[in-house]
C-alpha cells in the first residue's frame, strides 16, 4: 500500500504538541487516555487513518515507558503484574484486530464504526457508572484515604488452582495467572478496538483483583508500554510510521505525564477513580451521538439528512477533547489540591490537636481550636436568622465573648430604588440595636455593624478579618436540592472560604449547652473538633458523646474506628471532662449523624471539615454541609 | 532524584538534556527525508522508528523530569 507523509505546518506542530500534553497528564495519572482524541485529530489533519494508528501507537509506548519508570519510583508499579498482563493483551490485541478487520470486510467502514461505537457505549456505560459509584461511596465513607478489596477480587484471591500460582506484589498475595491472563486479553482487546484499553484494564486490576487504584493505574502504564511496543513492530514493519508525528506528539506527552505521575503522590485514591469515571461518561456520550449515522449509513432504521451526519460527527470529536480536557483539569486540581493540603500538614505536623488535648500549658490559649473571644453574628432580622440571634448571644453569654453583630443590606440589588434601600436600612439598624439590648441585658459586649453589599458572604469575610474573629453565627436558609445546587447559599460559601469556625443555628433549634455530640473521623479535622469540643465543655456543664460513623461495607474499619473513639474519650475524661463514645453503621455519614444527634436529644454536633472548595465540592459536596442541612439542631464546624 | 542534589546539579542537568533534546529534534528536522524514506520502506527497517522513540524517550524523558524539578513541582515526600 503507497502512503504520503503529510506536510506539517506549525499550526498542527502545536496543537499536536498541545494535545500530547493533555493526553500525557491524564495517562500519568490514570494509566491511560489521549490516543482516543490524537488518532481522529491526526485523521482531521489528513494523514491517513492507518497512519494516524500507527503514530499513535510509536508515541504511546516511549510515553508509557517514561511514566511506568516515574511512577516506579514512587512504588506504584508492579513490574510482574503488568509483564504478565502485558504479554496476554498483545495476543488481545492481535485478535481484537483481526475481529475489525473482518467486520470492515463484511459490512465495510460504516458497520466497523457501528461495532466500536456500540462497544465502546455498552462497555463505557457498565464500567464508567460501576467507577463513579464506587469513587462516590469511596468519598463518602468519611475515610478516602483507604481502598477495601470487593468481594469478587477476595473470592478470585481465595481461589488457589495448583501450578498456576504466581505472587504479585500490588495484590500482596498469590493469585491465579488463570484469572490475570483473560483480564490482559480483554484489555488487548478493548485497546484493538477503541484504543483505550485502560478503561477496561484498570477497572479489572481493581475490582477483579484487588489492586489498589494507584498502583492499578501505575501497573496499567507497564501494559501500554508492552501492547505499545507490540504496535509499533507490526506497524513499522509494514512501513506506517510517521516518526515526525510520534515524536512531536511525545515532546509534549512527557511534559504531561511526569506531571501526571507527580500527581498521583498528592491525592486520594478515589480521585482516580473520579477522573477514569468522568472520562468514560463523556467518551461514551462522543460515541453515543454517532450511532445514529452509522446506522443511516449502513440503511439501518432509518435515513439521516447529510448536515446532520457532519454536525453530529463534529459535535462527537469536540465532546472528545472536552473529555480530554476536563480529565487534565481535575488532575491539575487534585494536584495544586494536594500540594496546598501537604504544605498545611506540615506546618501542623508540630501541633496535632491530640498534643493540645494532652499537655495543657501557658500557650493553650494561643490554639485557635477552643477559642471563642470575638464572634460575629450574622442576622438579615428574618425568622432564619432568630435562631442564630439567640444562641450567639447565649454562646457569648457562656463563653464570655465579644459579639460583633452584622447585617448587609442591599443583598442581590444593585439597582435598588433608594426609598426601598433606606426602609431596608432602617429595618436592619433597629435589628442591630434590638440584638445589642438583648446582649446587654446578660451581660454580652456587643458592637454592631451595617454594611452594604450585593454579595454576603464577602462582607461577612471582610468583617471576620477586620474583627480578627474567632467563630462566626450564622442562621441556616430551607434552600435545597436543585436551588441549593444551582444558588449555593451564603452558609455553603462560609463554609468553603472562611478560615475560621463557623456555628450553623436553625430557627427552631434548642437551646445549646446540655448535650453535645463530636463527630470524628481519624482525620485531623476531627482532632481539631474534639478539641474544641473539649473546651466547650469547660464552659458548659453538658454530657459530651464522641461518635464516628463506619460504613455496612467496609466491616474492617470497625474495630479501628472503636479504637480511635475509645482513645479520644480517654484523652478528654484525663481532661476532666465527662465523654462517652459511640461507632455507628451507616451508608451515609452525614444522614447518619444527624440521625443520632436526633434520637439522642443533642443540642449541639461539633465536627471538622475537610474545607474542599471548587471543583473537589461541586464534584463530591461536603459532608459538613450535608450534616448542617439535616440536622435539627445547631452545628459547630471547626476550621483552622 | 537523590535528596543530595543541589539546584545547581538540576540547572545543570535540566540545561544538558534539554540541549540534548532539542538537537535531537532538530536532527529529526535536518534528516526529514531520509528518515521517512527509511520508514516507508517497512521491514527490518523498523528499527529506525523504534529506535529513534527509544532514544528520545530517554532523553527528552529525562529533561522532563529535570525541568518540573527546577520548577519546584516535585512528588510529595515527608520531608519535602
Amino acid at each position: 500500500m503507497e502512503l504520503n507523509f503529510i506536510d506539517l505546518g506549525l499550526t498542527n506542530i502545536l496543537f499536536l504538541f498541545i494535545v500530547g500534553f493533555v493526553g500525557g497528564l491524564v495517562s500519568g495519572f490514570i494509566g491511560s487516555g489521549g490516543a482516543f482524541v490524537l488518532t481522529p485529530a491526526m485523521m482531521n489533519m489528513g494523514v491517513p487513518a492507518i497512519m494516524a494508528v500507527a503514530s499513535n501507537i510509536c508515541h504511546k509506548f516511549p510515553k508509557a515507558l517514561v511514566g511506568a519508570v516515574k511512577r516506579a519510583k514512587y512504588g506504584q508499579v508492579d513490574v510482574k503484574l503488568g509483564l504478565v498482563m502485558g504479554v496476554s493483551a498483545e495476543v488481545g490485541v492481535l485478535i481484537g484486530a483481526q475481529i475489525q478487520e473482518h467486520i470492515t470486510e463484511t459490512f465495510g467502514k460504516a458497520g466497523s464504526n457501528l461495532y466500536v461505537s456500540t462497544v465502546f457505549v455498552v462497555v463505557l456505560a457498565i464500567v464508567g457508572s460501576y467507577v463513579l459509584r464506587d469513587a462516590w461511596k469511596m468519598y463518602y465513607s468519611g475515610n478516602a484515604d483507604k481502598e477495601e478489596v470487593g468481594p469478587v477480587a477476595r473470592w478470585i484471591q481465595s481461589i488457589r488452582i495448583p501450578g498456576t500460582m504466581m505472587y504479585f506484589k500490588a495484590i500482596g498475595a498469590e493469585i491465579s495467572v488463570l484469572f490475570t491472563i483473560p483480564l490482559g486479553f480483554a484489555t488487548g482487546m478493548l485497546a484493538a478496538t477503541i484504543a483505550v484499553g485502560g478503561f477496561i484494564g484498570v477497572p479489572a486490576m481493581i475490582y477483579l483483583l484487588g489492586v489498589p487504584s494507584l498502583m492499578a493505574s501505575a501497573t496499567e502504564l507497564v501494559i501500554a508500554f508492552v501492547m505499545g511496543l507490540g504496535g509499533t513492530i507490526k506497524y513499522a514493519w509494514g512501513g506506517f510510521v510517521d516518526i515526525r508525528l510520534a515524536m512531536i506528539i511525545l515532546a509534549g506527552s512527557l511534559f504531561g505525564i511526569q506531571l501526571g505521575a507527580i500527581g498521583t503522590t498528592y491525592v486520594k485514591p478515589y480521585l482516580v477513580k473520579v477522573v477514569m469515571g468522568v472520562l468514560m461518561i463523556l467518551v461514551l456520550f462522543s460515541r453515543g451521538i454517532v450511532i445514529p449515522v452509522y446506522l443511516a449509513e449502513l440503511n439501518m432504521l432509518f435515513t439521516l439528512d447529510p448536515n446532520t451526519a457532519t454536525w453530529l460527527k463534529d459535535a462527537s470529536f469536540v465532546i472528545l477533547i472536552l473529555a480530554l480536557g476536563v480529565g487534565a483539569t481535575i488532575v491539575l486540581h487534585g494536584l495544586w489540591s494536594g500540594y496546598r493540603e501537604h504544605l498545611r500538614e506540615l506546618a501542623l505536623v508540630t501541633t496535632t490537636t491530640a498534643g493540645v488535648m494532652r499537655m495543657e500549658t501557658a500557650l493553650t490559649p494561643l490554639s485557635p481550636f477552643g477559642r471563642f473571644e470575638r464572634l460575629l453574628l450574622v442576622t438579615d432580622g428574618s425568622e432564619f436568622s432568630s435562631g442564630a440571634a439567640r444562641e450567639g448571644i447565649n454562646f457569648a453569654h457562656v463563653c464570655k465573648s465579644h459579639v460583633y453583630a452584622l447585617s448587609v443590606v442591599g443583598n442581590g440589588n444593585e439597582a435598588l430604588a433608594m426609598p426601598v434601600l433606606e426602609k431596608e436600612r432602617q429595618q436592619a439598624l433597629a435589628n442591630l440595636q434590638h440584638l445589642k439590648t438583648s446582649a446587654s441585658q446578660v451581660g454580652v459586649s456587643c458592637d454592631s455593624v451595617l454594611r452594604y453589599g450585593v454579595a454576603v458572604h464577602e462582607e461577612i469575610l471582610t468583617e471576620m478579618e477586620n474583627h480578627r474573629i474567632d467563630l462566626i453565627v450564622m442562621g441556616r436558609r430551607g434552600r435545597s436540592g436543585l436551588t441549593q445546587w444551582l444558588l449555593g447559599s451564603t452558609t455553603t460559601k462560609m463554609l468553603g472560604q472562611a478560615h475560621t469556625s463557623l456555628l450553623i443555628v436553625p430557627k427552631a433549634a434548642p437551646a445549646i449547652g446540655k448535650r453535645l455530640l463530636v463527630a470524628i473521623d481519624g482525620s485531623r479535622y476531627g482532632d481539631a473538633a474534639a478539641a474544641a469540643a473539649g473546651h466547650l465543655m469547660k464552659c458548659w456543664q453538658a454530657s459530651l458523646t464522641v461518635v464516628t460513623v463506619v460504613t455496612e461495607d467496609q466491616p474492617k474499619q470497625s474495630a479501628e474506628m472503636a479504637d480511635l473513639v475509645n482513645q479520644t474519650v480517654r484523652l478528654l475524661q484525663r481532661d476532666g471532662i465527662a465523654a462517652e463514645g459511640q461507632v455507628i453503621r451507616g451508608d451515609n455519614p452525614a444522614a447518619a449523624i444527624a440521625a443520632t444527634a436526633t434520637a439522642k436529644g443533642i443540642d449541639l454536633i461539633v465536627m471538622g471539615t475537610h474545607g474542599r472548595t471548587g471543583l473537589d465540592k461541586w464534584l463530591m459536596g461536603s459532608i459538613a454541609e450535608r450534616v448542617i442541612h439535616l440536622s435539627e439542631c445547631a452545628v459547630l464546624v471547626v476550621k483552622f | 532524584m537523590s535528596k543530595s542534589v543541589t539546584h545547581t546539579q538540576i540547572v545543570s542537568y535540566t540545561l544538558l538534556f534539554g540541549l540534548t533534546s532539542g538537537m535531537l529534534y532538530f536532527l529529526l528536522y535536518w534528516f526529514e527525508d531520509l528518515i521517512l524514506e527509511w520508514s516507508k520502506r517497512g521491514g527490518w527497517y523498523f528499527l529506525v522508528p523504534i529506535a529513534i522513540a527509544f532514544t528520545f524517550s530517554l532523553v527528552h524523558g529525562k529533561f522532563t523530569g529535570h525541568f518540573w524539578d527546577l520548577l519546584g513541582v516535585k512528588a510529595k515526600s515527608d520531608n519535602s
